[in-house]
C-alpha cells in the first residue's frame, strides 16, 4: 500500500514539475515571438552615438550591454534613484516607482530612472558627454593607510584596463563582494588622486557604522586583492576661469579637492585659493603637513583648518567654530570667487547660503553633495 | 498567517538588502504590521500619534545636522550629533524614493542610551506609524522618540 502511495506523490511531483516547465518554456517562446521588440535605435545627445539594440530589456541595462555605464547602486531595482537620464522620445509612460526619485523640473525635462525604461521602440536619450568614457576596472589594493580614527586612504593600482583618464574632482564606483550574509554593493567615492597617475586610483574613506561597502574596505578588504570599480563619474571639476576659488570640505569630502589643490600645483595654477577645512576636534585632521607644505608650493593658497567641537583647554591655536563662521571671519567679501565645496547635504546647504550672503554668485558655487 | 503575493514582495523590501545590510526588522519576528500595530498602541496610551512623532522628530534632525557635527545638548547630559554618509538609501515601501544617508546619533537618553535617527526612518515613523524592528540599530523605541520630542521641543 505504502509503496503505490509513494509511486501516486512521485508521479504528481514529476507531473507538476513538467507542467511548470512547460509553461517556462511556453513564457520563454511568447516572449520571443509575441512581445518580439525587434531592433531598436538609442540616439543620444542628438545624434552624437547611436545604437541598435535588441528591444525589450532595461535601458539601463542595454546601454550597460553597449559598454555605455550609467551610475547605478541598486542593480535596477528602481531605489537608488542614481541612474537618471533624460528621455526625449520612446520611453514610455513615468512609472509609479519612478515619480518620487524625480522633482517636478526633472519630470518637466523628460528624466527617467533608465532601470524603469524598458527599450520598446526607438529612444532618444541625453546624458553627459562624460558617461561615453565611463569603464569597468579590474585594480589591486595597494595599501588601506590610516588618517584618523575613522578614515583611510585607500590606493589602488588599474590592472585592465591599466590607466584611467579622469578630471580631479570626478568620482569612481567600488564594487564590494559578499561577506557575512551581506549582499555585494557599488557605492560611490570621489577620486583623491593627481589625473596625471594615471594608472593609480587614491580614495579617500570614512567608516559607516554598519556601512555594507565601508565594512567591507575597513574589515575585510586586504593589500594585494583584487577590487572591481567603474568610472569617472560626475561634472564636479574646477573652472578654467581663474577667479579666486574658496574650496570648503572636511572629512572625506577632502577627496575631491586634495585632487584639485595638487592638480593645481601640478600645472602652476597662479589663481588665488583658500581651503577651509572643517573638523570636530584635532584627532579628526589629517594631510595638515602636506597642505601647509603645499602653501609654500603653491604661492597664493592658504590652508585654514577649523575645529568646532575642540575642548578650549587643548593647546590648538587655529581657528574654533562652526565653518561657516570660519570663512565669514576669514574672508568677509568673497565677490568676483568661485567655490567649492564636497560634504553631507546638510553642510553643503549651510556653505551655500553663508557663501552667497557673502557676495559668492550662485552660478560660481560648485559642490559634490553626499547624496 | 497567509500572505498575499502583494504582501510577501513587500515583506522581501524589508529584509538584508544592497541598502541596508541588516534590514528593517533586526531580530523581531513579529511582521511590519505587528511591530506597527504595537507600537500605535504603546504611543495611544501615551496620548500621542506617529505623524506628530514622525514630523517633530524631522525638524529635530535638521537642527542637528545644521551643527555640522558639532555636538548639540537636547538635556543636561544627553547630546546629539551628526554623522555624513555619502548616499541614499530607498524606502522598504516601494514607491516612495530614497533618503540621504547621514544619521544624528543621541547618546545617554535616559533609559535609553543610544538612538540614532536618519531620515527614512523618521519618514517611516511619520508616513507609516513604522519604527522598525526591535535587534535594528535603527529601531527607535516610541517611548524614546517621545522623550526626544519632549526635550528637543523646549
Amino acid at each position: 500500500m505504502a509503496g503505490i502511495q509513494w509511486v501516486n506523490i512521485l508521479i504528481s511531483v514529476g507531473f507538476l514539475v513538467a507542467m511548470g516547465l512547460a509553461l517556462t518554456l511556453l513564457l520563454v517562446i511568447a516572449e520571443k515571438k509575441i512581445l518580439n521588440y525587434g531592433d531598436c535605435e538609442i540616439d543620444i545627445n542628438g545624434g552624437k552615438k547611436k545604437l541598435t539594440v535588441r528591444g525589450g530589456s532595461s535601458l539601463l541595462s542595454t546601454l550597460s550591454d553597449n559598454s555605455i555605464f550609467i551610475p547605478s547602486a541598486c542593480g535596477g531595482r528602481g531605489t537608488c534613484s542614481y541612474c537618471k537620464v533624460a528621455v526625449s522620445a520612446g520611453g514610455g509612460i513615468l512609472g509609479p516607482i519612478e515619480r518620487p526619485s524625480l522633482t517636478d523640473d526633472e519630470i518637466a525635462r523628460g528624466v527617467r530612472l533608465s532601470c524603469q525604461v524598458k527599450v520598446r521602440s526607438d529612444v532618444a536619450i541625453s546624458i553627459p558627454d562624460e558617461i561615453f568614457s565611463v569603464r569597468r576596472f579590474r585594480a589591486t589594493v595597494v595599501h588601506k593607510k590610516p588618517l584618523t580614527h575613522d578614515i583611510l586612504e585607500l590606493r589602488l593600482r588599474l590592472v585592465e584596463p591599466p590607466v584611467i583618464d579622469f578630471t580631479a574632482g570626478q568620482y569612481i564606483q567600488l564594487e564590494s563582494r559578499e561577506y557575512r550574509g551581506r549582499e555585494a554593493v557599488n557605492r560611490a567615492y570621489s577620486m583623491s588622486s593627481i589625473p596625471s597617475d594615471t594608472g593609480h586610483v587614491e580614495l579617500i574613506i570614512r567608516r559607516v557604522p554598519e556601512g555594507i561597502c565601508t565594512t567591507w574596505i575597513f574589515d575585510i578588504l586586504q593589500e594585494g586583492e583584487e577590487v572591481s570599480l567603474s568610472g569617472p563619474y560626475g561634472e564636479f571639476r574646477l573652472t578654467d576661469i581663474p577667479a579666486p576659488a574658496i574650496f570648503i570640505a572636511g572629512g572625506s569630502g577632502m577627496a575631491p579637492i586634495w585632487a584639485m589643490l595638487r592638480k593645481m600645483r601640478e600645472s602652476k595654477d597662479p589663481r588665488p585659493a583658500w581651503y577651509f577645512f572643517g573638523a570636530l576636534t584635532q584627532r579628526d585632521l589629517f594631510f595638515v603637513e602636506e597642505l601647509r607644505k603645499l602653501e609654500g608650493e603653491l604661492g597664493n593658497f592658504t590652508f585654514i583648518p577649523a575645529l568646532s567641537n575642540e575642548p578650549p583647554d587643548t593647546p590648538w591655536e587655529g581657528e574654533r567654530g562652526l565653518i561657516t563662521d570660519v570663512v565669514r571671519r576669514r574672508v568677509p567679501d568673497l565677490a568676483n570667487r568661485e567655490a567649492y565645496l564636497c560634504g553631507s547635504p546638510g553642510m553643503i546647504d549651510a556653505c551655500v547660503r553663508t557663501l552667497v550672503e557673502l557676495g559668492v554668485a550662485r552660478e560660481h558655487i560648485y559642490f559634490d553633495k553626499f547624496a | 498567517m497567509k500572505q498575499s503575493p502583494e504582501e510577501s514582495a513587500m515583506l522581501d523590501n524589508f529584509g538584508p538588502s544592497k541598502f541596508s545590510g541588516d534590514g528593517f526588522l533586526g531580530t523581531d519576528q513579529r511582521t511590519p504590521q505587528e511591530i506597527v500595530i504595537d507600537d500605535t498602541l504603546e504611543l495611544e496610551r501615551a496620548g500621542m500619534v506617529a505623524s506628530v512623532i514622525g514630523r517633530s522628530l524631522g525638524v529635530f534632525f535638521d537642527r542637528v545636522r545644521q551643527a555640522m557635527g558639532a555636538p548639540v545638548e537636547i538635556m543636561p547630559g544627553v547630546t546629539a550629533s551628526y554623522h555624513e554618509s555619502r548616499g541614499v538609501i530607498p524606502s522598504p515601501f516601494r514607491g516612495e524614493g530614497a533618503f540621504e544617508k547621514g544619521e544624528v546619533a543621541v547618546s545617554g537618553l535616559p533609559g535609553f542610551g543610544d538612538v540614532i535617527l536618519t531620515r527614512l526612518s523618521i519618514h517611516l515613523i511619520e508616513r507609516h506609524g513604522f519604527f522598525q524592528g526591535r535587534g535594528q540599530r535603527y529601531r527607535i523605541e516610541p517611548a524614546a522618540a517621545l522623550m526626544l520630542t519632549r526635550a528637543s521641543g523646549r
